[in-house]
């Protein structure tokens, strides 16, 4: 079937993707043609495959694909089906080059580091082009329980006087990688109406009042698709105005899509009958959305008991590293500890748990709850950063000083040094500097560098953080095991 | 008689501890022990389970305040059982509380539920589990205590059950009137020495709690609301009940 599918693409794509610029499968935002409800597209390590389960989309006309603003951006722009919904760091670099940076990607509003640097120059857009990063400006929260200091300011976005904290409307501008828009009936589950985390209400839909899962967005400002559309719109594509039957059309879309991984140069087909059942996106759309994954008989992935049992081929072989990296996942006990809104919630600190415990939601690893934790990645000490000075920093720094008469962060106190105060942008929480709502795994292959930030080249380096993080202590070939895994996924 | 009851009471002191420490960790062949030190005893304050439990561990790289008295019996993970026992994390950071130590032969914790691994499919029980039993006629006036940590307001999972609870029985009773009342607590150590809750925390309490029962569907117009600002006064005993919202429903 997923052949005929490939067949049916590249036989289309002529007149499907008859925007699309020569030999990439990149859609430009305008594109005329269509997508159809299968296709499957080259990644570093196979193919990741598309499902549409609403059939084909005719893209001319349809706003996902349509520019919807003054700066020729789509939300295709960003959310390209050959890139698991998102884009990698490498398809940025490769449209710079083919497009001589002329591509609406890199529109000064948010593709560039900075609206005021010299747009013609590569090097104005280094955080996009790098690590894959998106500028998202906030303004500082009213109620923030904390005052926000730039301690360096590598993009001279925070002290430009037009853009940055002290302009006319003070704004911290942070960078953060644009999140697959595919699989999404898992990643707007809704929530119960008590956020654990938080011990207070969830989120709800300003349109139906009922309470949302607070689990896209890093920093789950946005309470359902429709809101996120239209701001999207608004800003990334700047716009002056959309219909609410543009974002309707957007939603409805958003919510078909289904992207994993579907063929692994090494492991062969991942939708095989037989196979595991999570892998590929038909399972991805057939399955059913909030299921707690975080146990042994329903586990986060399902299970992959028929690729244990491998001969000495290369690909059983590397079958069985997958279904070993699937057990590490579920069942390797490390101390979990100093995680804000895990540790903090009353499991103790520390925990000795597995990855399962937060990565819990059924086929995509996010966390049923509301996901912000703040893993560490943007704080330092354990920021993805280097620890020590660097010439080469190129994230800003701020410096954020809890008021005396709140609760400080439970782990780094009440002076806090971050690339990326999270969810603590939108909060205005002590305690949630530096949380970031948890991605999903899916289509990983098709879309690196990974982490908000981007700060993670490959999968490689994603064990190496969790491993020094907790201090795993990982072997050499349960890290190898771990990456197989993610990578099939 | 009076020599009798002055011995009773005494004897309750001398089986009460009330201290700050630096809790540690005791790895086991199974989940993790808390433990804490104090005048060079080791008292079991916890073992970990998960957010459905009545207890919650304490944390590293904070000090915990514990108010519990000695329960007669084995020790447990290498500690003096405390029952009852309340343990509050203090909010500040101290960073030399951090130690974790491994697992010795012969020293396990007691027997949990949840392991420490994914959780495992439970034996089914002998009935089928009760439907939730909704709030029902004849509607009488109840109340509901949240019990909080020392210096702390936030919810945890099991004080959000409580204010469902109420929630849940205001809404369906029509309650007239919804009395809610936010305490301040002081805390007399073994030591002699006071701990007093700072000066807010009561009425962020109320308000979190007035927030939660109107976003769950009580009706704001019944909600009275009475923060106690004076903390109470310690007895070294029953201090823990004085950290306090209670929530009164009148129908």
């Amino acid at each position: 079937m997923w052949a005929a599918a490939v067949a049916v693409l590249a036989a289309s794509a002529a007149l499907a993707l008859a925007q699309q610029t020569a030999g990439t499968a990149w859609i430009s935002a305008g594109a005329t043609g269509v997508l159809p409800a299968q296709a499957e597209f080259p990644t570093p390590t196979g193919r990741v495959g598309l499902l549409l389960s609403g059939g084909p989309i005719e893209m001319k006309g349809h706003p996902f694909f349509t520019p919807l603003g003054s700066n020729g951006r789509a939300c295709v722009t960003c959310h390209q089906p050959a890139y698991g919904m998102s884009f990698s760091a490498e398809a940025a670099r490769d449209l710079w080059k083919r497009t001589g940076g002329k591509d609406p990607l890199f529109a000064a509003v948010d593709g560039a580091n900075c609206p005021n640097l010299p747009q013609e120059q590569e090097k104005s857009h280094s955080l996009l082009l790098e690590r894959g990063l998106i500028r998202v400006f906030l303004p500082v929260p009213k109620n923030a329980e904390f005052t926000i200091n730039l301690v360096s300011d590598p993009t001279g976005c925070n002290t430009s006087p037009t853009y940055g904290l002290d302009s006319p409307t003070p704004t911290v501008s942070v960078y953060r990688r644009p999140r697959m828009a595919a699989n999404l009936k898992y990643v707007t589950n809704p929530a119960p109406r008590i956020v654990l985390k938080l011990g207070a209400l969830a989120d709800t839909d300003p349109a139906t009042g009922r309470p949302v899962g607070m689990n896209f967005m890093a920093d789950a400002r946005e309470a359902t698709l429709m809101t996120q559309a239209r701001n999207a719109a608004l800003g990334h594509e700047e716009a002056q105005s959309v219909t609410d039957e543009q974002l309707r059309k957007i939603v409805e879309f958003e919510n078909q899509v289904y992207v994993a991984q579907i063929f692994d140069r090494s492991a062969g087909s991942l939708a095989e009958p037989g196979g595991p059942q999570a892998l590929g996106p038909a399972a991805m759309a057939a399955h059913r959305p909030g299921v707690l994954g975080d146990n042994d008989y329903d586990s986060v992935f399902l299970n992959f008991e028929s690729w244990k049992k491998g001969d000495a081929s290369a690909q059983e072989q590397f079958r069985a590293s997958v279904a070993r990296g699937a057990d590490l996942f579920m069942f390797r006990q490390f101390w979990l500890r100093d995680v804000t809104h895990i540790n903090s919630i009353g499991l103790g600190n520390p925990l000795k748990r597995t990855c399962a415990t937060c990565h819990n939601h059924q086929m995509t690893g996010q966390d049923l709850s509301a996901g912000f934790v703040d893993l560490g990645t943007t704080n330092y000490p354990r920021w993805t950063e280097p620890p020590l000075y660097s010439d080469a920093r190129d994230l800003p720094v701020f410096k954020i000083t809890c008021k005396p008469e709140v609760q400080p962060h439970p782990y780094l106190g009440r002076v806090i040094y971050t690339s990326d105060p999270g969810r603590a942008l939108i909060s205005g929480r002590c305690a949630d500097v530096g949380s970031i709502v948890m991605q999903q795994f899916r289509g990983l292959s098709a879309r690196a560098p990974y982490f908000s930030n981007g700060s993670a080249k490959n999968l490689r380096e994603v064990v190496d953080y969790y491993d020094r993080r907790f201090d795993m202590k990982l072997s050499e070939a349960e890290k190898q095991d771990l990456i197989n895994f993610l990578g099939v996924l | 008689m009076l020599l009798a009851v002055l011995t009773v009471v005494q004897n309750a002191a001398a089986q009460q501890r009330n201290f700050v420490a630096c809790p540690f960790v005791r790895d086991t062949r199974t989940v993790p022990c808390f433990l804490a030190e104090y005048e060079g005893e080791t008292y079991f304050l916890a073992v970990q389970q998960d957010i459905s439990a009545d207890q919650y561990p304490p944390q590293l790289l904070h000090e915990v305040l514990v108010e519990g008295t000695i329960e007669p019996g084995p020790r447990v993970c290498g500690g003096i059982p405390l029952k009852p026992v309340k343990l509050s994390v203090l909010p500040e950071l101290n960073p030399a509380c951090n130690t974790i130590l491994p697992a010795e032969p012969g020293i396990d914790a007691p027997p949990m539920r949840r392991q420490a691994g994914p959780s495992s499919r439970q034996a089914p029980a002998a009935a089928p589990p009760a439907a939730p039993v909704r709030p029902a006629p004849p509607f009488v006036e109840r109340e509901w205590k949240v019990l909080y940590d020392f210096d702390s307001a936030f919810l945890f999972s099991r004080d959000t059950r409580t204010v469902s609870q109420a929630a849940e029985y205001a809404v369906a009773s029509k309650a007239k009137h919804i009395d809610i009342v936010a305490g301040r607590g002081a805390t007399l150590l073994s030591s002699g020495k006071v701990l007093i809750e700072g000066g807010a925390v009561a009425s962020q309490r109320a308000e979190r709690v007035v927030t939660l029962l109107k976003g769950l569907g009580a009706d704001p117009a019944s909600v009275n609301v009475r923060v106690v600002s004076a903390p109470a006064q310690p007895d070294g005993k029953t201090d823990p009940e004085n950290r306090v919202v209670s929530i009164r429903v009148s129908p």
